[in-house]
């Protein structure tokens, strides 16, 4: 594969990203507790989660709210093939089309579940494409109303609102690393490859770029099924990991949530959305220990319950109140920290 | 060779472009010129696929291209620069011309163009950072790497000073012996188009009134009672 000038590039800001994400990865492996170990694997889902939305949104510069969705459809999958017949037996006794007959490997079972994604978010795409601005957004909000309403009452599958459990834990916080570490690459090699460049021009000048010979809706298309894809793999990882999954974790709050981590990092680049995703899941902990009430500096704090929901969504008024573009707004790190392009 | 067998655009009822029936030889420099709403544009964008006509045909080296899309026919080599600029502000001049490279059919030429429009030092500027005239010499250079076999322009040489005109016309006549395309000049500056076309085809109501050498162009009467006499007013 021959890389484009702006891919070699891309290359040095991806590795930057990854010295970041493997040198906390180490530091809460050696020396984080059981707890940590935990909370930092679930932000790494959600920076998988956070790549994955910035490579459609981000580049297409459309607004998706059916991540969590495909995120879902993506662990159920993987979860529903992988647990042993044993487990499903008791907890999917009713489950139709011999579901709960048969389990596949774990490797057999994340690619069955990417593959059905991909031809999920195919077929949803077609629709997509054909969309633009607010549409967009009001479609994709409806899909991931849908879909939920279908992990929340086929309970013979899904198992609605109760745990599904008996995944075997296939992941550890080092996979997840490797994971993320992967995924960073993939999605900064996308938005420098041709694909990504015509898309950034096609949301810069619909016009002009259909003018320029680029397929709009086939690059929309493109973008959005590998993003589903991402999301995917965020699922399976997800499940690979704790265990147990509801249809809970996969519907508005974690849409809210990640969307908060985009924005705030600023979509447009993948340095935004690695460092969102980082400052949200930090300062989420602290807000979290904030609402119980600690004792702060010999002071005691009152218990002020809902405080994260403000905190989120005050992050997303402000940021879009002063910085719309997020923190970095069309700045990678390499353009931080290699001189500007000359 | 392009060729536009009685093209006609209605927009309700109203006849933006009237059974114009045209054609340009690779090679060749055609001058578009016509009063303010006389369908220029319009004409541009139908060629391009922007707009689609509502009757004639379309042909580009004897191959239709009514039923192809604006970018199915910028891959074939149909290039165009627009009027109210449509660059990509987010991406640097490089990736502006690549996203045309990527599309078009290969293009040497846009490699010693890049100097010639004065771009080289610009590559990896951001194209929303480039003087105005910098980003119609862009669009220009953004256009040639799509390999054009028909290359419209637009009103280049809107908002430049003479200056400035003078060298895009230098440019222009270097774009002409470098490259085989029709190339299809809207502008407003006469000087400027007389001096740059081999042949001159003059619009007025969305019809053709006249076609030919610029020296013919200046004394037909009914395009000095259409356009020339009111530009000379308007100069005067």
């Amino acid at each position: 594969m021959i890389l484009n000038p702006s891919q070699k590039r891309g290359l040095v800001g991806a590795a930057i990203l990854a010295a970041v994400l493997i040198t906390i990865g180490l530091v809460v492996t050696y020396f984080g507790s059981r707890y940590q170990l935990r909370l930092v694997y679930s932000a790494y889902v959600n920076l998988l989660v956070v790549l994955a939305m910035q490579v459609f949104m981000g580049n297409a510069r459309l607004t998706n709210l059916s991540h969590s969705a495909f995120m879902g459809i993506g662990a159920y999958v993987a979860a529903i093939c992988v647990t042993p017949v044993t487990v499903k037996s008791i907890s999917l006794p009713d489950a139709p089309w011999g579901l709960n007959a048969f389990s596949l490997d774990p490797v057999s079972s994340a690619l069955l579940a990417i593959a059905i994604t991909a031809v999920l978010a195919l077929i949803v795409g077609l629709f997509v494409v054909r969309l633009t601005g607010s549409g967009v957004t009001i479609f994709s909000l409806a899909v991931l109303v849908i879909v939920h309403s279908v992990f929340l009452y086929r309970t013979d599958i899904f198992k609605g609102n109760q745990a599904f459990f008996g995944i075997p834990q296939v992941f550890s916080l080092t996979s997840i690393v490797i994971l993320s570490v992967f995924v960073v690459f993939i999605v900064r090699l996308f938005r420098e490859s041709r694909w990504g460049i015509q898309l950034r021009a096609c949301a810069d000048d619909e016009v002009g770029a259909a003018a320029m010979g680029v397929n709009i809706r086939r690059l929309r298309l493109i973008a959005w099924v590998l993003s589903a894809i991402l999301l995917a793999v965020a699922g399976i990882a997800y499940a690979y990991f704790l265990g147990t999954i509801s249809a809970r974790p996969f519907y508005f709050n974690h849409v809210f949530l990640t969307l908060a981590m985009l924005i705030l990092g600023g979509m447009r680049t993948v340095t935004g959305a690695v460092l969102g995703t980082l400052l949200i899941s930090f300062g989420l902990e602290c807000v979290r220990w904030l609402e119980t009430g600690p004792v702060l500096l010999g002071i005691d704090l009152p218990e002020v319950l809902g405080l994260s929901g403000i905190a989120l969504g005050t992050v997303i008024v402000l940021t879009m109140a002063l910085r719309p573009g997020g923190i970095m707004g069309d700045q990678e790190i390499e353009d931080l920290v290699l001189k500007k392009q000359e | 060779m392009l060729e536009l067998n009685g093209i006609t655009k209605t927009f309700g009822g109203i006849h933006a472009v009237e059974d114009v029936t045209m054609s340009v030889a690779p090679g060749e420099v055609r001058g578009l010129i016509g009063p303010n709403g006389a369908g220029k544009t319009t004409l541009v964008n139908l060629i391009s696929g922007l707009l689609t006509h509502s009757a004639g045909s379309l042909l580009l080296d004897s191959e239709p291209l009514d039923h192809l899309r604006a970018h199915e026919r910028a891959a074939r080599g149909v290039a165009r620069t627009f009027q109210n600029l449509r660059v990509f502000p987010s991406l640097s001049v490089a990736q502006n011309i690549d996203v045309a490279r990527y599309s078009g059919r290969g293009a040497e030429i846009v490699e010693a163009a890049i100097p010639e429009f004065g771009l080289s030092d610009k590559l990896n500027q951001n194209a929303g950072s480039l003087a105005y005239g910098q980003l119609r010499r862009l669009e220009i250079v953004r256009a040639l790497a799509l390999n054009p076999r028909v290359l419209m322009l637009d009103e280049p040489a809107a908002g430049m000073n003479e200056q400035e005109t003078e060298a895009l016309g230098r440019s222009l006549t270097w774009v002409r012996t470098h490259s085989d395309s029709a190339i299809l000049v809207i502008d407003h500056d006469l000087k400027f188009i007389m001096s740059l076309c081999d042949k001159i085809t003059v619009l007025n109501m969305g019809a053709i009134i006249a076609e030919g050498a610029p020296e013919e162009i200046t004394k037909n009467q009914e395009v000095i009672d259409a356009y020339l006499g009111e530009t000379d007013e308007r100069a005067a």
